[in-house]
């Protein structure tokens, strides 16, 4: 069959102008300017996002207002810890080394690292046991835990309602006369959504810059690739599973297990992304290393016979990953080019509450 | 040049266009005649009238089958996909829309036992026709869930039954208290949820139950709608049929997809058309 160009190109922009009118007129009727400060831009070289951005597309009032909760320790039951308490910018928005389980009212201990938060809108399942399926309801589980911030989420709405300013920013953000649940929710996300780390070395030298990268983390890469990558899969550096690498010697924490309720997920625990690892020590759900080099030594001599354990690091009653000295050394030089610094002082982040 | 002209004009016009089209509420564009209908929840505990205690309260109006008394301080349900089918090939399916604006929610519908404005399910713009058979799911389906946040009776912060470590509704709730059961405060607490599954591809065994019920009730007689006819199905429920059976000693702390399997399997038979009002 011919292509006619021509005819068809003649239906081109009137087609076009009717769709784009269309959208414009009755999806969305945001008169502000698109900053690409708060606009949601997926990495070149990161697959497409998962989170509902239809639903809930981020604009600088929404963002700022999910970043107003997430340093307001008001929202907790006694007003002592916010968001912000367990997850520190500076951190990969993981706690700091001083905290190696999340830390609640009154003092009450968790009982796992609090994770760092970036790249969530490439994510399905949150937490370390992926109970929780949406972006959207994660902080609901951190508010209404008991040893986090022990508040319950309507209580919590009934505050804000409350509040001399909350009111007249989610009109603002989202048009409504009083605060509900899902806004405050969707302001939340809007904040995490633009938490994007993919702007560290490693990621200048796959998009293109060799000189990104020293000899020695080249060669960490590729060792990184050959015995780390089934797990840690590029470029976000986990393929999103749940697996049992050891690192409880007894087991308490029954992981994944809580949430299937089989057997067969005892002690698996989500694969955690290695972006900006250098800066989120301790490591694993139970805190149990304080360095990288603990970590490489865990999977190289550490890990011993267990229920679930993965095949991937322990096969016939031996650690499978076998590593040198000067190769871990690689590795870890490697892995300290995923520190993404303009992520980690980008000042949209910084607390702006009084 | 006169090409540019004509590309303007036909723009133009298509700009008009849309915009007295695009925005317009299209209701009724072949005018077909449409109806209402009112379904009414009456929840029963056996033949007696569901009554809903106080938290706490040591008054045990009901008993199982084999005598284990129980009293109950808080039971409802949620119910969506509403679908009507009438005997010539009438079928009627209510909107589905989950969203932040309680306003936009559509077709999702909750029965409080104690709240008396959620017995009755309001179904609108139903083609004229006859019908004969209701069918709707007894729960909140993955398309409630996984849109994200949403509002009105959908909405935690407002009540919403929402598990938060694993996240969900609970379909279907029963709490109170039984003499049988040995927890603090004696407390009763069977909370049925669960919407996805995810089947074992080797010798493993299932992760998750989806807990979403059909629910496929035919009327006792045929019922017509139409503008000036509104009909009213009496729908009734008997918990008794999803716990009578039930060792409250035992069963007693249902919080979990799995755990809640048994009970799902008996829920569908719970409900029945007790009559029709034309």
């Amino acid at each position: 069959m011919k292509y006619n160009l021509t005819s068809r190109d003649r239906l081109i922009w009137p087609a076009l102008l009717f769709v784009v009118i269309v959208w414009v007129g009755c999806v969305s009727e945001s008169d502000e300017p698109k900053l690409s400060l708060y606009r949601f831009e997926k990495p070149s070289h990161f697959p497409e996002p998962t989170y509902t951005f239809q639903n809930n597309d981020v604009n600088e009032k929404g963002f700022k207002l999910g970043k107003m909760l997430f340093f307001d320790p008001s929202l907790s039951r006694d007003g002592s810890v916010s968001c912000s308490s367990c997850h520190v910018q500076s951190h990969a928005f993981a706690d700091t080394w001083l905290h190696p389980f999340s830390f609640g009212v009154e003092d009450r201990e968790g009982v796992r690292n609090s994770p760092p938060l970036f790249n969530l809108a490439f994510q399905n399942e949150f937490f370390w046991d992926g109970g929780v399926t949406h972006l959207d309801f994660a902080p609901i589980l951190a508010i209404e835990s008991e040893i986090e911030m022990d508040e319950s989420f309507e209580n919590l709405v009934h505050k804000l309602n409350n509040h001399a300013q909350y009111p007249r920013l989610f009109k603002e953000a989202f048009g409504v006369e009083e605060v509900t649940g899902p806004y405050v929710l969707h302001a939340f996300s809007q904040f995490m959504l633009l938490m994007v780390s993919a702007d560290s070395r490693y990621d200048q030298f796959v998009k293109g810059d060799q000189n990104a990268l020293n000899q020695e983390e080249i060669e960490g890469l590729l060792l990184f690739r050959k015995h780390c990558e089934s797990c840690h899969r590029e470029p976000l550096f986990t393929d999103l599973s749940y697996r049992n690498n050891g690192v409880q010697k007894v087991i308490t924490d029954l992981g994944r297990e809580t949430i299937t309720e089989v057997s067969q997920d005892r002690a698996k625990f989500k694969v955690p992304s290695l972006r900006n690892i250098e800066v989120t020590s301790p490591y694993m759900h139970n805190a149990r290393f304080e360095g990288l080099l603990q970590v490489l030594n865990h999977y190289t001599e550490g890990i011993q016979e267990q229920v679930n354990i993965d095949p991937l690091v322990f096969e016939d009653g031996k650690p499978t990953i076998k590593l040198s000295d000067p190769e871990k050394e690689k590795i870890i030089a490697f892995l300290k080019s995923l520190t993404d610094d303009n992520f980690l002082n980008n000042p949209i982040f910084f607390n702006s509450n009084e | 040049m006169k090409n540019i002209k004509s590309k303007l004009a036909i723009s133009i016009v298509f700009l008009f266009s849309s915009l007295f089209f695009s925005c317009q509420e299209n209701e009724n564009p072949n005018s077909i005649s449409q109806g209402e209908m009112i379904v009414e929840f009456d929840n029963y505990v056996g033949n007696q009238n569901m009554v809903i205690d106080e938290v706490g309260s040591t008054n045990y109006r009901y008993s199982t089958a084999n005598g284990q008394e129980f009293n109950l301080t808080r039971f409802g349900y949620y119910i969506s996909h509403v679908r009507l089918e009438g005997p010539n090939g009438e079928v009627f399916i209510d909107e589905m829309n989950a969203s932040a604006d309680a306003n936009q929610i559509k077709g999702y519908y909750r029965v409080v036992q104690g709240e008396s404005d959620t017995y009755n399910i309001h179904l609108k713009n139903i083609p004229e026709g006859q019908y004969n058979k209701i069918i709707f799911n007894l729960g909140v389906k993955e398309d409630g869930i996984q849109e994200g946040a949403v509002g009105g009776i959908l909405d935690r912060a407002a009540g919403a039954w929402f598990w938060n470590w694993n996240s969900g509704f609970i379909n279907y709730i029963i709490e109170g208290h039984s003499p049988a059961s040995l927890r603090d405060e004696n407390r009763l607490q069977i909370h049925i949820g669960g919407w996805k599954n995810i089947p074992s591809a080797d010798e493993n065994p299932q992760r998750f139950f989806d807990n979403n019920v059909e629910v496929s009730l035919p009327f006792d007689a045929t019922v017509r709608v139409s503008e000036t006819m509104r009909p009213s199905p009496h729908i009734i429920m008997d918990l008794l049929k999803v716990i009578g059976d039930t060792d409250l000693a035992i069963q007693n702390n249902i919080h979990s997809p799995a755990a809640a399997v048994p009970f799902v399997q008996k829920l569908a038979e719970a409900f029945v058309v007790d009559h029709t009002h034309q």
